[in-house]
């Protein structure tokens, strides 16, 4: 007795099209009639157990790893604070190692325990001469302004690396601030990452506002900061989340020439400081806004692995990995995968691969290798949620030309739309396709089974379950079931005489 | 009631009198019906009576059974009545 | 300017919402295409709110509330802003320059005089007729930004993410202006249906259908059509709107046109069969894309829903029906599957275009159980018994399963059919007969047989 094909040789997705050798019954029966068979003896027809959607983990911060996400009763509640920061002018995170460093003693200004250099005690003192005061700009700002410039510097152990004597005082790095601030006033930055015109709620959608409830970094509770200071110190959320990856905190990074020179004029900073990390701050906002939503970082990371955390503020280049260094991560990753199968670990390090893409604005080949990879192993595994983002993002990256496999997946969107008897979004797809894109085999197979079905042609439908090219088997493992279902009520009710024992 | 039939009439009334707002432009595209989407096209007026719908007596004549038993002559039922015999009673 | 406002002064009088609101036409009627330079002409953008209001002041103060005289000034003045936003776009156009920037000028003008309106409405500050003008305003907004949207296409036509996205291309919608559109015709709808006027004669809930019927239109350009259900679920959850028929036959056939098809696309053929008659029967006789287009619905849901297929009448009379569905019927109707296939994937980018292609597929059913029917009545009656007289003569009922398997083969024979068959696949397709009711009868696979009932073998086609 065959059975229906419920074993499965576990195809690779790395090898997905170069057709492996799928399972095939060695004395070939032709479905219909294998049908009939099961149904004149009754044999259980198993289902195979499809893979549960196995990434819903959540990365606790508590004790440090991954767990999945129904042993996290409450993950949904950070929505009310989420909310909240894409609102504010904002979003980012206060620095705790900064504030921390200064905000617990009283004054900066009498220093109880440390020992504070000439000149930085040289600078503190201009910054409250009657001279110096700019109008608009209390003295209680300027105290705080001023414990973060010194705490920033005293935590890295660069007080003495500062040129004190020409370096800005807290009150003109505030009307700096401010006045770019007012530039930057009537744009209204896009910070929550996404728009909330589009009306679509596909499950990929869906899938991304879970990942944001998740991995959405918390802001520390009962902790309340105003602007102010989550302005100045928006860039410490980097620091942090870099600490967090387990980055050397100084990694030098090159900035951009054209950046240099801007911060350059603005501080008139000597050259002798362009090596030294800049102080958060020192990014200010009238560069944000309008070109941090175009222009790309360029990434100077070269550690392979990077956990993946969503950005809500621009990424630092030396968090960023560049293109070559993420080629060696997807060589890496491909290893692993196949080595290991940690599903969590793969999706994570993907989502961080796509992100370092994205903020540096890759999109090539490389791109479309990535994206596909990634939407293999969820469909292996069954992640319908990232697989459908990827999708999205192949679908549009296709359009561009830049190569990859666009009829493999033209033919699994197909296959998709048949699960979902999605009638709207299958007509959408028909009217895409060239006639080219009909003719193509893996196309056209996928075309065969929607129509089959259509058409009540079980016969044929189970033919091209057999016959599926590349990972196409694993889609239809998901309507395999409803389907032949369908055949039976359908054989039984013709053949119902003849079938005594059914009734 | 007899008032609220007033409020659309009153406003509507005058549709053939005037050339409508949306007249003048759908001149160009009623050249090519059914050629672009399936988007409804504005009417031409407001509002109309029963006389100027289209076909009174409803959709009888409109459709017919989709079936065909006047073509026994017809190339392919021949055809088939042939095949059919070589064929006999057997399996 | 008092001269460029006679035209509202006498439309205004006349308590006409159309008259007003061809006033506010963004279009030069063809018998006067000078108009819009001319009324551009009266007056500049700095001048034109002093104008309007000195015009409309001496001429309008003992007849209208200067609430009233406020609100028409700041709608014709914003008119005349979208009007000097159109006729720069139309120089620009002339020479050559028609840029994106413009169509977007257009519409943003177009789009503050929509919402001036809006405000004045909701305030009360306008007559409640008002909110039909308000109708074609939106109309022409919604104009506005589909030719806002294709320019913006034409100069970017595919957007990068930037910013913070972990993804590389952005979800940016490609209907920027008309999504925005949509979301200044909800606020009209909700202003419509939630009047809480009493007195249904000035009430702005004549105003729901049509406005409804913008947001379809809106909605399936913009391929969200699912949002069409909510508009058509929030209209019937309201039981104090106007009884239906009251409506203007435009508002009422535009609307039942559009449940019709949304039931379509959601495969409750019943529903849509019964919205789409209805929109037929009350169709303006004269608007034949419209009666077409409810047609190219209907056709196919009468396929589903009753097995019937459109009279040869029906279709001489509309030429464009017959090239789109007159091949396809023929093979239905002769169970000429070759035929079918052939002119299904002739017509499938034209049908996948209106979707009803999936549909109409489904119809291939029906040719096959004509062909089936066929061989039912080509195998014939039983033999006379004795004593049994013509009018006894039964036909035979057990046909083997291989009459079939020949009829659907030379069927298929022809070049259009992708499908191939064998035996399984006839046994398969006998079986979907059978259990879709289309006959009625068993299989027997031991003896290669089907064996039909006695009466009403093929259901409804009078065997």
């Amino acid at each position: 007795m065959p059975q229906p094909r419920n074993a499965r040789v576990q195809v690779s997705c790395f090898t997905a099209h170069k057709q492996t050798d799928f399972f095939r019954t060695t004395h070939h029966h032709h479905p219909f009639s294998l049908l009939l068979l099961l149904l004149s003896n009754p044999l259980p027809f198993t289902c195979r157990n499809s893979p549960a959607a196995a990434c819903s983990v959540y990365f606790d911060r508590a004790s440090r790893r991954w767990v999945p996400r129904h042993v996290l009763p409450c993950f949904r509640s950070h929505r009310g604070v989420d909310t909240e920061l894409q609102r504010s002018t904002c979003p980012h995170k206060p620095h705790q190692a900064v504030t921390s460093a200064c905000s617990q003693s009283t004054s900066p200004v009498k220093p109880a325990k440390v020992d504070w250099p000439p000149a930085v005690r040289e600078y503190v003192g201009r910054a409250f001469e009657g001279q110096n005061t700019i109008k608009g700009i209390s003295r209680e700002d300027v105290t705080k302004k001023l414990k973060e410039v010194i705490g920033f510097f005293a935590e890295r152990s660069q007080l003495d690396s500062v040129t004190w004597s020409t370096y800005p005082l807290p009150q003109e790095l505030l009307r700096d601030e401010r006045l770019s601030k007012m530039d930057a006033a009537g744009v209204k930055p896009t910070l929550s990452g996404t728009t909330n015109t589009t009306h679509d709620n596909t499950p990929s959608k869906k899938r991304k506002s879970q990942d944001r409830d998740e991995l959405q970094p918390q802001p520390t509770p009962g902790r309340k900061t105003n602007n102010l200071e989550d302005r100045i110190t928006f860039a410490g959320g980097n620091e942090k989340r870099h600490k967090k990856n387990g980055l050397p905190r100084d990694t030098q990074s090159k900035f951009d020439q054209n950046d240099l020179e801007k911060r350059k004029q603005r501080f008139n900073l000597g050259t002798a400081t362009a090596n030294r990390p800049m102080p958060p701050w020192v990014a200010t906002r009238n560069d944000s806004d309008s070109d941090m939503n175009t222009a790309p970082v360029v990434g100077t990371n070269q550690r392979l692995e990077k956990q993946y955390l969503r950005l809500t503020a621009p990424p630092k280049a030396e968090t960023v990995r560049p293109q070559h260094v993420l080629e060696k991560t997807l060589q890496m990753l491909t290893r692993k995968w196949k080595e290991e199968k940690n599903y969590g670990y793969i999706c994570n390090q993907f989502k961080s691969l796509r992100q370092d893409l994205t903020v540096q604005h890759i999109k090539n080949a490389f791109t479309v290798k990535v994206y596909e990879l990634h939407a293999r192993i969820a469909l292996e595994k069954g992640d319908l949620g990232e697989y459908n983002q990827c999708q999205t993002q192949l679908k549009a990256l296709y359009s561009q030309r830049l190569g990859g496999n666009p009829a493999e997946f033209t033919a699994y969107r197909i296959l998709y739309f048949v699960y979902t008897c999605n009638k709207t979004d299958m007509n959408d797809l028909l009217a895409e396709l060239t006639p080219a894109d009909k003719t193509h085999p893996w196309i056209k197979h996928a075309l065969d089974v929607r129509s089959s079905l259509a058409l009540g042609n079980y016969h044929k439908f189970f033919q091209l379950y057999l016959d599926a090219p590349n990972m196409g088997s694993y889609l239809m493992d998901m309507f395999i079931e409803r389907e032949r279902l369908h055949a039976l009520a359908n054989i039984s009710k013709a053949y119902v005489p003849t079938l005594e024992h059914v009734r | 009631m007899s008032g609220a039939t007033q409020a659309p009439t009153k406003s509507t009334d005058d549709k053939s009198k005037t050339v409508d707002a949306e007249n003048s432009e759908n001149k160009k595209a009623a050249v090519a019906p059914l050629e672009e989407d399936d988007e409804f096209e504005d009417f031409p007026v407001e509002d109309w009576t029963e006389e100027e719908s289209q076909i009174p007596g409803g959709t009888t004549h409109l459709w017919e059974e989709s079936w065909d038993d006047d073509d026994t002559s017809e190339d392919f039922a021949v055809q088939l009545r042939e095949e059919l015999k070589k064929l006999g009673n057997s399996k | 300017m008092q001269d460029a406002l006679a035209e509202f002064y006498t439309a205004y009088a006349s308590g006409s919402a159309v008259a007003v609101a061809h006033f506010l036409n963004p279009i030069s009627p063809p018998q006067n295409p000078g108009r819009l330079y001319d009324f551009w002409r009266t007056t500049n953008e700095v001048r034109v709110g002093g104008d309007v209001q000195y015009a409309l002041e001496s001429r309008l103060r003992r007849h209208m509330s200067p609430n009233e005289i406020n609100a028409w000034v700041d709608v014709i003045s914003a008119y005349w802003r979208g009007v000097d936003k159109i006729v720069k776009a139309e120089q620009a156009e002339n020479q050559g320059k028609l840029a994106e920037r413009q169509a977007i000028d257009v519409y943003d003008a177009w789009k503050d005089l929509t919402s001036t309106f809006i405000k004045y409405i909701s305030n009360g500050a306008l007559p409640h007729w008002a909110v039909f003008t308000l109708y074609f305003t939106a109309n022409h907004l919604r104009k506005f930004a589909l030719k806002a949207d294709e320019q913006m296409a034409k100069a970017k036509p595919v957007t990068f993410s930037s910013g913070f996205q972990d993804d590389i291309v952005s979800t940016t919608p490609r209907n920027e202006k008309l999504e925005e559109a949509a979301r200044v015709f909800n606020r009209i709808f909700a202003l419509c249906l939630g009047d809480r006027n009493p007195e249904l004669m000035s009430s702005r809930k004549w105003g729901v259908y049509c406005i409804a019927n913008l947001q379809f239109k809106t909605y399936f350009k913009l391929k969200t059509i699912s949002l069409s259900k909510n508009v058509v679920k929030s209209i019937a959850a309201q039981s104090d709107l106007p009884q239906f028929h009251l409506y203007p036959a435009s508002h009422r056939v535009t609307y039942m046109y559009y449940v019709g098809v949304i039931s379509f696309l959601q495969e409750d053929y019943t529903m849509a069969e019964a919205s789409l008659t209805e929109a037929w029967n009350s169709c303006y006789a004269y608007s034949s894309k419209n009666q077409e287009l409810i047609m190219s619905y209907l056709i196919p849901c009468r396929l589903i829903t009753e097995h019937k297929i459109p009279s040869a009448q029906l279709l001489n009379q509309f030429p464009h029906l017959r090239s789109l569905f007159g091949d396809l019927m023929d093979s239905i109707k002769k169970g000429d599957l070759s035929g079918f296939d052939k002119a299904l994937t002739e017509g499938e980018p034209e049908f996948v275009k209106r979707r009803i292609f999936l549909t109409l597929e489904r119809s291939r059913d029906i040719a096959l159980r004509n062909l089936f029917r066929k061989v039912f009545l080509s195998a014939g009656y039983e033999d006379l018994k004795e004593g049994q007289t013509e009018n006894d003569r039964i036909r035979k009922s057990r046909i083997p399963i291989s009459h079939f398997a020949a009829a659907l083969r030379m069927s298929t024979a022809g070049t259009g059919s992708s499908q191939v068959v064998d035996d399984d696949e006839v046994e398969c397709l006998l079986a979907n007969m059978i259990y879709k009711g289309h006959m009625k009868g068993y299989i027997s696979r031991d003896h290669g047989m089907v064996v039909l009932n006695k009466k009403g073998a093929f259901p409804k086609t009078g065997v």
